[in-house]
């Protein structure tokens, strides 16, 4: 029987009556926690519109739209998120995959209205009362990341290894450091229209992720038939608008362009590339100079039908990317790999011929169908400063050519270069390395009118150059050459204030009373390069149109208005070897549309 | 390698045994064996409690995978036992005698995978879904987002852009 | 009937119609002798959306079938269609009053797979998050079980000292009912500043009404009358029905997950296995009451013992194309309502091949309470359901 406890012990709730209430009096005012997933802000500065958030989504609550005042432009796609609350289950995954960190969460939590349309909102575009609220869900730190925001690192020689010889740096990536590597894109695709040729980047590097590199090597050769080139010397521009590099190191795209290029052999590439059988189509195409616009023009030209004849003024293919860029950057035999799938498609490279001297354009135009010219920028702009007129003041691209061919290069034992860009840092280093051969020590001193920071060259070049060796001091804009007895003493400069006015342009301002002397027995100019055109007989001349400062008017497939002749390269645009690669896949769909159009009339 | 399950093969030399971590062990039998094995599990080496009984689809290999976790509670031990099924018309025998919540596993199977237990109660008897007409859902040719694309309507209004694609109409429109 | 009979233990069939082939009983309602009811699935007596479709015999149930279906949202099938980290949203969705049992199996399983080790922060942070899961569970069930029988007033609060929890979610998880906190790899965040401080407090409020709700409900002669002896569960059926947890437990079987497959930081912890022996809705009910008591202390000791800063999520490969590796595992874990379990397929690809969910309501709703509710009276069916904790979404996933 129920003990008469369990009768009395229930009235005790009667105590009840006297307490106050614990129910929160004014509901509708309580704030959330100050870590609540409320409604989402986006900073629309900062973001970038990767699209990043949509594509973790699971309940595909965002799309990426178009915003009013936003341009798209390099590095950013001008689209911006729209959330749809009808959808939105608040995870803030979206927030935590943010690329740029500009998407969180508010903690406001309430939101009335009758018309259900305005749930979908554009957070930081369209005017929310929470928009400057503090609290609210972040992405929490540190060391919580979805994807690694740390590249992987690149195995180099170090520089002991490598300072007295020209074998390669950069050793590449195995396959587990670019399968790593490769799992860090996050394939918003924003790289794409940064990059000249517009390669399928997010597609090769998933080809990396899925271990189909014949799949990758495909995707390269659809807009770059240089990829062993351009995985080792590339600008990579991509790379300075990679979405994973607002918040961490971007990917390091083209280490892993390289790696496929490597990675597939030589002799497999026809098979993989379906180009045992080209159907030829009987016509013929000159190409002048077998830089990276013409290699390219005539690769994709190749894959046409085109009969395509290649002809170089020095003894071996490739222009600057063999006689330019040094060994240890650029191997030949990787140049080699490149150049010789080129020719397997049928294309005649013939050297030691000068157009304009053993062979005229003329001829060229009668003996072909059409004439793409590609000769590049190889000869060297001086500064014009006084003493420079001495023997031991050299040009770097003339060196650097003279050690591609073998020559016995001069270099004494202190040397002084004038130039911030890559090409002064490859002479600089070329010369390092041989100074270090011949006298076991390193003495030349770089300087550029250009600060540390705004230095045209790349940032791991300077560095590397300092690392073997060499002294670096940018900022000093040069006077004059110091001769005495016939011989250099070495370089007057001043200090240079700054080198662009504020549009940009180039106007160097310099501080007369700040002086200065590099001591060298030799001096290296390296301040840019210019065009020769000489080879141009005067009946193309007198209908060649050019711009106000000289260059040849192209239209978008680089024809120029003498109809059958299309030039690209370093002297539309440049000097890059990308521009080049993107200048001669476009002048060869140019050259198939021209001899189809005129085929018909 | 030894495990707590080294003399199920001297029974049954047709098992697979492997192991997967301290107290959790996988065995693979062909389908005629699976009840008898199971009984062996249950009755005689202490494996008195299902955990789950439940399928898996491997449509690319035309196999219906039937897994049964059993949990020994004395010596703490789980064992996956599997099975491989034909896809077509799958039928497995039922092991509804062993535990009584087995019927409603194998229920739930008949409904979302389409496997048939013949014998077990109430087998066929709608489980979750009532008046289901399409093929199991459970299995991997029923396509969620097209059933829900055509059993549904989508909201008004929602259309995307792909960054890539969007950046290359706005920026170059004509370039390959 | 005389009163005493409704404490039947052994099933008394005599005066029903003869079992088909099923196991069930076809009647003819046109014989007016019998009635079938539906007992939800909007019946405030019910744990969630679930129906009892029950075959009467005046108010003596003679038979019955549970139908479920009203929540299924097919978890398991859409979690096929998503990458790995975009399951990581879904589960806790699979049982709205614990969410985190689902999140922890989920991320355990996958970080088993993938062989990734999280760091010790993080698993004192995932013990402290299953524990609050288990007290508010606890919480908003003794208030149905009070509420089933009559006793509104425990439900009012023991919702508010669950509200407490749920704040303290709020400020450590950033929501309140779906946390999504445990994320494969680690966890979402450190404890906030003075977080300690705010849960000692709900601690404390929450072991005063206890108090009070063990005057009102536990030692209470109407409580007392309907539940003790009511409700058997004979201990011979644990294993023949796959019985597990507190229903278990409160039948004298002491398996506790939590201290039989030690995981997280559980063995670390100081604590025994609750058990009962009577096996009837009070035994059950009392079981449940000490192991809540059991979630306030070990959330203290956790408090005591976790380090309160160093990493909390492991590194992990890109979420947005996580391949995890080919091969099957099988994770448990604890709940308030038994043995939580998920087995999880991958097939080496971005998605997952098949997930699967074990929830204990799964076995206790249906072949369970089928049986045990024969020959229970009408008014006792809504008691009796809640006292074994069934939770439906977790049934149909």
């Amino acid at each position: 029987m129920a003990r008469i406890k369990d009768i009395i012990s229930p009235f005790t709730a009667w105590k009840n009556v006297v307490k106050e209430p614990v129910t929160i009096k004014e509901p509708l005012k309580r704030e959330a926690a100050p870590r609540y997933r409320g409604f989402h802000k986006n900073d629309v500065d900062t973001c970038i519109g990767c699209g990043t958030c949509e594509s973790i989504c699971q309940n595909a609550a965002i799309d990426m739209v178009p915003v009013e005042g936003i341009e798209t432009k390099n590095g950013d796609s001008g689209l911006r998120p729209r959330i749809d609350y009808g959808r939105c289950c608040w995870c803030a995954l979206c927030v935590d995959v943010c690329t740029t960190g500009s998407l969180s969460m508010s903690n406001h939590f309430k939101w009335v209205d009758s018309d259900p349309d305005v749930f979908r909102f554009i957070p930081g575009v369209d005017k929310k009362e929470w928009d400057n609220e503090p609290n609210g869900y972040k992405k929490p730190g540190p060391n919580y990341e979805l994807y690694s925001k740390e590249r992987v690192h690149m195995p180099e020689l170090k520089p002991e290894e490598r300072d007295k010889s020209f074998i390669e740096i950069v050793r590449g990536y195995s396959k587990e450091q670019a399968m790593k590597e490769a799992d860090r894109c996050v394939e918003c695709g924003i790289c794409v229209a940064t990059c000249p040729a517009h390669m399928g980047i997010p597609e090769y590097i998933k080809a990396i992720r899925n271990e189909d590199l014949n799949e990758g090597l495909r995707i390269l050769y659809d807009t770059n038939p240089l990829p062993e080139v351009c995985g080792r010397i590339c600008t990579h521009k991509c790379e300075t608008v990679c979405s994973v590099g607002h918040q961490g190191d971007p990917l390091s795209i083209r280490w892993l362009k390289r790696y496929i290029a490597d990675q597939n052999p030589a002799e497999n590439y026809k098979k993989i590339l379906e180009t045992e059988n080209i159907t030829k189509n009987g016509k013929r195409i000159a190409i002048v100079g077998s830089g990276p616009a013409g290699l390219s023009a005539a690769h994709y030209l190749a894959l046409m039908g085109y009969e395509c004849t290649i002809y170089e003024k020095l003894p071996l293919p490739g222009g600057m990317m063999r006689y330019g860029i040094p060994e240890y950057r650029l191997p030949y035999e990787a140049l080699d790999k490149d150049i010789d799938y080129i020719k397997s498609l049928g294309v005649e490279i013939i050297c030691n011929v000068t157009v304009g001297k053993d062979i005229t354009l003329d001829e060229l135009h009668q003996q072909y169908d059409a004439v793409f010219v590609g000769t590049g920028l190889h000869v060297g702009r001086s500064t014009r400063i006084p003493g420079t007129d001495h023997p031991n003041v050299y040009q770097a691209v003339d060196l650097l050519r003279e050690v591609t061919m073998g020559k016995e290069i001069p270099a004494t034992q202190s040397i002084v270069v004038i130039g911030g860009g890559n090409v002064a840092m490859d002479i600089t280093r070329t010369l390092a390395r041989i100074q270090n051969q011949r006298y076991g020590k390193v003495n030349i001193i770089t300087t550029s009118l250009e600060s540390e920071n705004e230095m045209p060259a790349d940032r791991e070049e300077i560095i590397e150059a300092r690392e073997e060796g060499a002294t670096i001091i940018p900022g000093w804009g040069p006077v004059k050459i110091e001769i005495e007895n016939d011989k250099i003493k070495g370089l007057h400069v001043v200090k240079c204030v700054s080198v662009f006015d504020e549009n940009r342009r180039f106007s160097p301002k310099f501080d007369e009373n700040q002086t200065n002397f590099f001591a060298g027995d030799m001096v290296v100019e390296s301040i840019g390069q210019g065009m020769d055109l000489s080879y141009l007989p005067e009946s193309v001349k007198d209908n060649l149109k050019l711009d106000n400062r000289g260059r040849i008017v192209v239209n978008d497939y680089f024809q120029s208005s003498v109809n059958w002749l299309f030039v690209g390269g370093d002297i539309i645009q440049g000097p890059d070897v990308i521009h080049g690669i993107a200048n001669g896949h476009k002048a060869a769909i140019g050259i198939d549309k021209f001899i189809k159009s005129s085929m018909k009339s | 390698m030894n495990t707590p399950l080294d003399n199920i093969r001297t029974v049954f030399p047709n098992a697979d045994v492997w192991t997967q971590r301290q107290g959790l062990y996988h065995m693979s039998i062909p389908k005629e064996q699976l009840v008898a094995l199971v009984t062996h599990l249950k009755e005689v080496e202490g494996y008195l409690h299902l955990v789950q009984l439940t399928a898996v689809d491997w449509i690319e290999k035309n196999l219906f995978q039937l897994t049964y976790i059993l949990n020994n509670p004395i010596k703490k031990i789980d064992v996956m036992v599997k099975t491989f099924i034909p896809r077509d018309n799958p039928t497995m025998e039922t092991i509804h005698h062993l535990w009584e919540q087995a019927a409603t596993y194998q229920r739930e199977l008949r409904e979302m995978f389409g496997i048939n237990f013949p014998g077990s109660p109430r087998v066929d008897k709608p489980f979750i879904l009532e008046g289901w007409d399409d093929i199991p859902p459970y299995r991997r040719d029923f396509d969620t987002k097209k059933y829900a694309e055509e059993t549904y309507f989508p909201r008004p209004g929602r259309e995307t852009n792909d960054p890539k694609e969007y950046m290359k109409k706005k920026l170059y429109p004509d370039e390959i | 009937m005389k009163f005493k009979d409704i404490f039947k233990i052994k099933e008394d069939r005599s005066l029903y119609p003869p079992l088909n082939s099923e196991g069930k009983i076809d009647v003819d309602l046109s014989s007016h002798k019998y009635v079938k009811l539906w007992h939800g699935p909007q019946h405030p007596g019910i744990t969630g959306n679930m129906s009892l479709e029950l075959t009467l015999l005046g108010d003596e149930i003679m038979d019955c079938e549970t139908h479920v279906g009203y929540l299924h949202r097919g978890f398991e099938k859409l979690m096929e269609r998503r990458k790995w980290i975009q399951c990581f949203p879904i589960v806790c969705r699979i049982t709205v009053p614990e969410p985190d049992y689902n999140e922890y199996c989920f991320a355990a399983g996958v970080e088993e797979l993938a062989g990734i080790e999280i760091p010790e922060t993080a698993k004192w942070l995932r013990t402290l998050t299953l524990e609050m899961a288990r007290l508010q569970s606890y919480l908003m069930w003794i208030g149905g079980q009070a509420g089933s029988l009559g006793m509104g007033i425990v439900g009012q609060w023991s919702n508010y000292c669950r509200d407490l929890v749920l704040d303290r979610f709020e400020e450590l998880t950033g929501g309140r009912i779906y946390h999504m906190y445990i994320i494969p790899g680690g966890v979402r965040g450190l404890l906030p500043d003075g977080f300690e401080k705010r849960m000692e407090e709900t601690l404390k409020t929450i072991e005063e009404f206890m108090v009070d709700i063990d005057k009102v409900m536990f030692n209470n002669a109407v409580f007392k009358k309907r539940t003790v002896g009511m409700g058997y569960i004979d201990p011979k059926w644990i294993y023949q029905f796959g019985i597990t947890g507190p229903n278990a437990r409160a039948a004298g079987i002491p398996d506790d997950i939590r201290k039989k497959y030690p995981y997280l930081k559980y063995p670390e912890l100081d604590f025994e296995p609750i058990v009962g022996k009577d096996s009837d809705i009070y035994t059950r009910a009392d079981v449940r009451r000490r192991d809540l008591l059991l979630s306030v202390d070990l959330i203290r000791q956790i408090l005591a013992k976790m380090p309160k800063d160093g990493d909390f999520k492991a590194p992990t490969p890109n979420v947005l194309h996580w391949q995890i590796p080919a091969g099957e595992t099988f994770i448990r874990s604890e709940c308030t309502r038994g043995e939580f379990a998920y087995y999880i397929v991958s097939d080496g690809s971005e998605y997952p091949r098949r997930i699967n969910v074990r929830g204990p309501s799964y076995t206790h709703a249906v072949a369970l309470l089928e049986k045990m509710i024969i020959n229970t009276n009408l008014a006792d069916v809504a008691g009796l359901m809640t006292s074994l904790h069934t939770y439906p979404p977790e049934i149909e996933r």
